[in-house]
């Protein structure tokens, strides 16, 4: 009998350990704010490279924080956003329940250079669909155009065998990824592999080793591999993109730089060269944010966006520009 | 085709000959679950779990006071955080083996068919752990995983005991690790790097200075007419870190299981014997 009972005791003892590790800030404003900025300033990537002093914000928004009612969700939301909007990354965004935090000035004052009535009143108004692009010949079908609006679905390589082949007796093509907000890198890459005729280094990224603002891994390459996509189109290819071209987006539009006969047209692209990733704060909460940043291959963030080799705006209401700026180019490359 | 034949005689014979000795248990679990990843999160996840595993022994013929055992078992849990705005789901996979000498003292009865009897347990055993832990919601970094292999000291005690033509045994196994390696990200090391750079410097000796495992359970067989059952209760903790970054688990089960020989050999429907 004695046997039983110290079993027993020993399992419900050992059952009810406490757990050792609990939350390191409390849950409440004050907490969840300083867990906010502890997060950003240990794991964002960016800090020396923005020109925020992230550090004289911690204390004032700790100090507001703590003058919050503690239910009052709404105002914490709207403090911590505007701290985190001070980054001015499209990648930091923080989550709840009843909110997303945006951010708007890294695009704020650049053109929009996009209408979508036009597209799809002219370019794709008889196109078909494959691989989350649509595509349809244009400039009496001497051109193919392709439009992808995201990275969120993936061409495969049946995708790009049968737009390839729609296009196999055009000049060339004109890609566009405006307002393309991204998506998967690896997407993005593989749909790049189609213009590249062997493996190329288009760029780089960094891992982040440490809590201080300049711990950082070396730098590793990143390749286009030719054999990620085995149809291939090596005639002139024109990128059109736009401020709104962000993320993953922005990545693809940095491998074409690297592609053969690709010219880049348009604006300045939005940016977003932090991988993000997320966290939680004490009240469950989500933060998301940049914490592995790349380089293109010469070794010079793409954080900021990347320059067209060809700047055009959008001005006309009966036309797109921009695509018609691409066709004139790919017909001159023909004369 | 005679060695063919020899070869299938040989196996059948090998066969029954471990089949004698050789008894399965089947357990289905049921019961709680605490998750502290603090690589994917600083809040604790709690939920519940399902398991089902197979436990086996066998006594070795030339040394019948030694037996080795084998164990697989698999979970899948699912918990969330205080809050509810996020879900951990984990999948768990262990398997082990050991070997142990059991100390049989009989209380009533006689040494060959004691009618009440304590026995004790010790010997080591070499476990793999992994759990894989998916958190939704998050974006390019949404898993996170638990792996090692470890030497423990495994101890045992159980009280049989016979009752209106039914037989009895309460069991206590504990399990805890002595030394091994274990797999540890650095707090800065997303899932992407360890993809390119392979797992140099995630791997690392672990004892009981920096991971801690504890798997004990308490279990009650019952012999009846046709088949023999287990109840009981399992709890598992394991905690492990590196630098600033901790991981925890700790499962609470309820157990349920039979036990079934690969051969009957006349002693139909015997208790389990350790």
């Amino acid at each position: 009998m004695k046997h039983w009972i110290l079993a027993i005791l020993t399992l419900c003892v050992t059952t009810g350990c406490t757990h050792p590790f609990g939350n390191v800030y409390d849950n409440t404003p004050a907490g969840n704010m300083e867990a906010l900025w502890s997060i950003i300033d240990e794991k964002y990537c960016f800090l020396d490279e923005k020109d925020v002093d992230w550090e004289a914000l911690k204390q004032p928004y700790i100090d507001s924080a703590k003058l919050l009612a503690p239910g009052d969700k709404l105002a914490l939301f709207d403090l911590m956003e505007r701290m985190i909007n001070r980054l001015e990354d499209g990648h930091v965004n923080l989550y709840t329940s009843f909110d997303r935090s945006q951010c708007v000035s890294w695009y704020k004052g650049y053109p929009e250079n996009y209408d979508e009535r036009l597209i799809n009143e002219l370019y794709i108004n008889n196109s078909r669909y494959a691989g989350g692009m649509y595509y349809q010949r244009i400039a009496d079908d001497a051109i193919g155009y392709i439009y992808c609006g995201s990275f969120e679905i993936g061409a495969s390589s049946a995708n790009m065998y049968y737009i390839l082949t729609a296009f196999r007796d055009c000049k060339g093509i004109v890609l566009d990824v405006r307002n393309n907000g991204g998506g998967s890198l690896e997407y993005a890459y593989t749909l790049a592999s189609t213009f590249f005729d062997h493996d190329t280094t288009i760029g780089y990224w960094q891992h982040k080793t440490g809590k201080r603002h300049s711990d950082f891994s070396e730098l590793k390459p990143i390749k286009i591999k030719k054999d990620d996509m085995p149809s291939k189109w090596l005639r002139p290819v024109i990128v059109l993109q736009n401020r709104h071209t962000y993320s993953a987006a922005n990545s693809f539009v940095n491998a074409m730089r690297y592609g053969r006969n690709v010219l880049l047209l348009g604006g300045m692209s939005g940016g977003g060269g932090g991988m993000p990733l997320s966290y939680e704060l004490p009240n469950g909460w989500l933060i998301r944010f940049s914490s592995i940043r790349m380089y293109d291959a010469d070794h010079k963030s793409i954080e900021g966006g990347i320059a067209p080799h060809v700047y055009e705006t959008l001005r006309s209401t009966d036309k797109d520009d921009l695509i018609e700026h691409a066709v004139q180019l790919i017909n001159k490359a023909y004369e | 085709m005679k060695r063919l034949r020899d070869i299938l005689i040989l196996t059948i014979i090998a066969m029954n000959l471990s089949a004698i000795e050789h008894e399965d248990i089947l357990n289905l679990r049921y019961g709680g679950v605490w998750l502290q990843d603090q690589y994917l999160s600083p809040l604790l996840y709690t939920g519940m779990q399902v398991g089902i595993g197979n436990e086996w022994w066998q006594v070795y013929s030339k040394h019948p006071g030694w037996a080795h055992v084998g164990r697989v078992d698999a979970n899948f849990g699912w918990t969330h955080n205080a809050p509810k705005s996020n879900v951990i789901y984990a999948l768990g996979l262990q398997g082990g083996w050991g070997s142990y000498y059991a100390w049989v003292f009989a209380l009533a009865g006689n040494e060959r068919t004691p009618k009440h009897s304590i026995e004790l347990q010790l010997g080591p055993y070499l476990e793999a752990d992994y759990m894989g832990r998916l958190i939704a919601g998050y974006i390019n970094k949404p898993y996170s995983m638990d792996m090692s292999i470890q030497v423990e000291a495994m101890a045992g005690m159980s009280y049989a005991f016979s009752a209106k033509k039914t037989s009895y045994r309460l069991r206590y196994l504990v399990r805890t690790n002595m030394i091994g390696v274990d797999f540890v990200p650095d707090y800065w090391q997303s899932y992407y790097e360890l993809q390119e750079n392979g797992i140099n410097g995630t791997v690392r000796c672990a004892g009981l200075w920096n991971h801690r495992y504890l798997n004990h359970e308490l279990t009650f067989d019952m012999q009846f007419p046709h088949s023999t059952w287990r109840v009981g209760i399992r709890h598992e903790y394991l905690e492990y870190g590196k630098g600033d970054l901790w991981f925890s688990r700790e499962q609470v089960s309820a157990v349920v299981g039979t036990c079934f020989r690969y051969r009957v050999d006349g002693k139909r429907n015997l208790l389990t014997e350790r």
